[in-house]
């Protein structure tokens, strides 16, 4: 069952956007077809540099609504450090970040999610004194929504990830694997054109990975976003991938297909041989 | 057993934490004022004033996660404003030289007075907390207790408007236990919507984990200065009540002492609920009520008598040993339960609304 929300569209890119107040974000009635039609989010040039320290270096890619990518790469790449980049928690040193053609990159985080691009963390970050459906609700309340249709729809969102019995549960009481689940809900409400996964599956039994790329690969379908996925687990990332981005100390070293990918030398230097 | 699915029994039960709070105020008002007692009438008056303060000040402090100690500035806003508008007609000029034409001449009803009062506290709420909302945990702390010392210092010398140093007498006393009670069970109505209300569920959502909150879409600085304004309103009308209650003004009434009492009561009561907030202030204004009774010397001459301030003693080892043992305070931060058969929908308001 298909969650009845609309595909929620960047409006009229950054500028425009920032008209309404600031309180409201209208439900877009634009079909499904039409969000698919080719949004893109666009890192161009994307250089963050922490004292010195170049995290992540003139790095391009475009994410393509209704595709998964995958973003690999060793410990300290710089591969949460792009994904901060591009929803606003990390303002580029160079370069810029676009959502369908319009920069983004100096939107705060809360108008980023609101233009339609969501992300989850590595670490959970629950609301833990909230109950599991309240920690969704806050997303539909925030772009929009009543309270009672937020809580509609964060049913809806929390039965299709399997969690709608425990929905009334706090937050800070769910399993560790669970918690990862609540995020990927509370990215999803309201439709995001495009979702940034930060390692959904780090610490996962095999059982469970095949759960979460279960969920990863439905999202493009059934939400008619774009995934980014940053995974350290190969068996999920050449599972759901259709292409994969390699970073190494905050530089692209590869990008392709996963066969591509898996027989270049460079990442296999890089990374597979670290493993 | 009570047949809690009909409309109506869910109906109580969604407002079954308020409606709890109010009958309970509501009996101890009535009791008190059937007892006839005048000293006991005035604590509870005050008293009440204090659920309108603590309740204001849970709205801000319980949602947003961020102490306060600048919302009794506030109060002596809307307690001086109020005063403008109600004081001593013949004597005003006299008091506060400084006031325009129309203040000096005109006086308006106490009610209306205390709303516009509550007003204007709002509006500089909503100038200061466009500058302090920015900020976090304990730097926002910090930034609401330079608010407070600059209203303080900014009534203490802006005599032509305030009296000053010296203060202004002759408000009339209206402020009887049964209109505290009234501002009461509308600030705790305030309270209650607000928490359930979008505004007040991304405003937790912030409080919890402001990063996520962002990420989910919530403008945390928006939010934060909305519940601010609001609260401030509310302190701003308990500062008008308080006037009205002790019939002067002085700035000192408005600063620390206030400050200090009004927080303990929050932070034993339990700051993340409403319930916390109104308990707190039950509990704290009959213990210290009855401690100033000892150092009084309840039981004549040769009785027990507690040394002086031990008060205050009391009150401060009192909330220690809530931080340390019990941070969630008396109530755990949960609202009143529905003492019946609990078949809960998922609407129901049993739900811990932390």
């Amino acid at each position: 069952m298909r969650a009845p929300v609309r595909p929620h569209r960047p409006r009229g890119g950054a500028r425009s956007g920032l008209g309404n107040g600031g309180w409201l974000v209208s439900e877009d009635a634009g079909s499904k077809a039409e969000a698919q039609n080719g949004h893109t989010l666009e890192a161009r040039g994307v250089t963050v540099r922490f004292e010195g320290l170049t995290a992540v270096d003139s790095v391009d890619e475009t994410l393509h609504q209704g595709e998964i990518l995958g973003l690999i790469g060793p410990n300290g790449a710089g591969k949460t450090t792009l994904v901060n980049a591009m929803t606003g928690f990390q303002v580029p040193a160079a370069g810029e970040v676009l959502l369908g053609g319009k920069v983004i990159s100096r939107l705060t985080p809360h108008w980023i999610r609101r233009h339609g691009v969501a992300r989850t963390f590595q670490a959970g970050r629950l609301f833990r004194d909230m109950p599991v459906s309240e920690n969704v609700e806050v997303a539909g309340v925030s772009l929009g929504l009543s309270r009672r249709k937020a809580h509609t729809q964060a049913m809806e969102i929390l039965e299709w990830i399997g969690l709608a019995d425990q929905a009334q549960d706090p937050a800070g009481v769910l399993p560790y694997t669970d918690e990862r689940r609540v995020g990927i809900a509370r990215a999803l409400a309201m439709n995001p054109t495009f979702v940034l996964l930060d390692e959904p599956a780090a610490g996962m039994s095999d059982l469970e990975c095949d759960d979460v790329m279960h969920l990863v690969r439905e999202i493009p379908e059934r939400f008619g976003c774009g995934v980014l996925l940053i995974e350290h687990n190969m068996r999920v990332i050449m599972g759901v991938c259709e292409r994969i981005h390699v970073l190494d100390s905050g530089r692209t070293i590869a990008r392709g297909t996963p066969a591509e990918v898996q027989s270049n030398e460079a990442v296999i230097a890089a990374y597979l041989g670290h493993e | 057993m009570i047949d809690a699915t009909t409309p109506l029994m869910q109906r109580i039960r969604h407002f079954w934490p308020v409606v709890n709070l109010c009958i309970g105020l509501l009996v101890i008002t009535a009791i008190v004022v059937a007892l006839d007692d005048r000293i006991l009438a005035r604590t509870l008056t005050e008293g009440l004033i204090r659920v309108v303060i603590v309740v204001a000040l849970y709205m801000f402090i319980g949602n947003s996660g961020i102490m306060s100690f600048g919302h009794i500035g506030f109060m002596m806003i809307g307690a001086y404003a109020t005063g403008w508008q109600t004081c001593c007609p013949y004597t005003r000029e006299m008091f506060m030289p400084g006031l325009p034409g129309y203040l000096l001449d005109n006086s308006h009803h106490f009610v209306l007075a205390i709303f516009l009062a509550g007003l204007l506290s709002a509006f500089v709420a909503l100038i200061a907390g466009i500058a302090l909302m920015r900020l976090s945990g304990i730097a926002a702390s910090i930034g609401t207790f330079a608010f407070l010392m600059i209203i303080y210092s900014v009534y203490l010398r802006w005599s032509t408007w305030t009296s000053g140093a010296s203060s202004v007498i002759g408000l009339p006393q209206t402020t009887t236990p049964w209109v505290a009670y009234c501002y009461a069970v509308v600030t705790i109505f305030a309270a209650f919507f607000y928490s359930r209300s979008k505004f007040g569920l991304a405003l937790r959502a912030s409080r919890d984990d402001e990063v996520a909150a962002k990420a989910a879409g919530v403008n945390v600085i928006g939010q934060r200065l909305l519940a601010f304004v609001i609260s401030a309103f509310f302190c701003g009308m308990a500062g008008g009540l308080f006037g009205h209650f002790l019939g002067m003004l002085t700035v000192d009434t408005f600063f620390l002492n206030l400050t200090l009492i009004t927080l303990a009561m929050l932070v034993i009561g339990g700051m993340q609920s409403l319930s916390g907030a109104v308990v707190g202030v039950v509990v704290l204004t009959v213990v210290i009520d009855l401690l100033k009774n000892l150092e009084s010397g309840m039981f004549g001459k040769d009785g027990f008598v507690l040394p002086t301030s031990s008060t205050w003693v009391v009150v401060g080892v009192v909330m220690m040993l809530i931080i340390i043992f019990r941070r969630s305070g008396i109530t755990r931060n949960a609202e009143l339960y529905w003492p019946f058969k609990s078949d809960i929908t998922a609407e129901g308001a049993l739900r811990r609304q932390s």
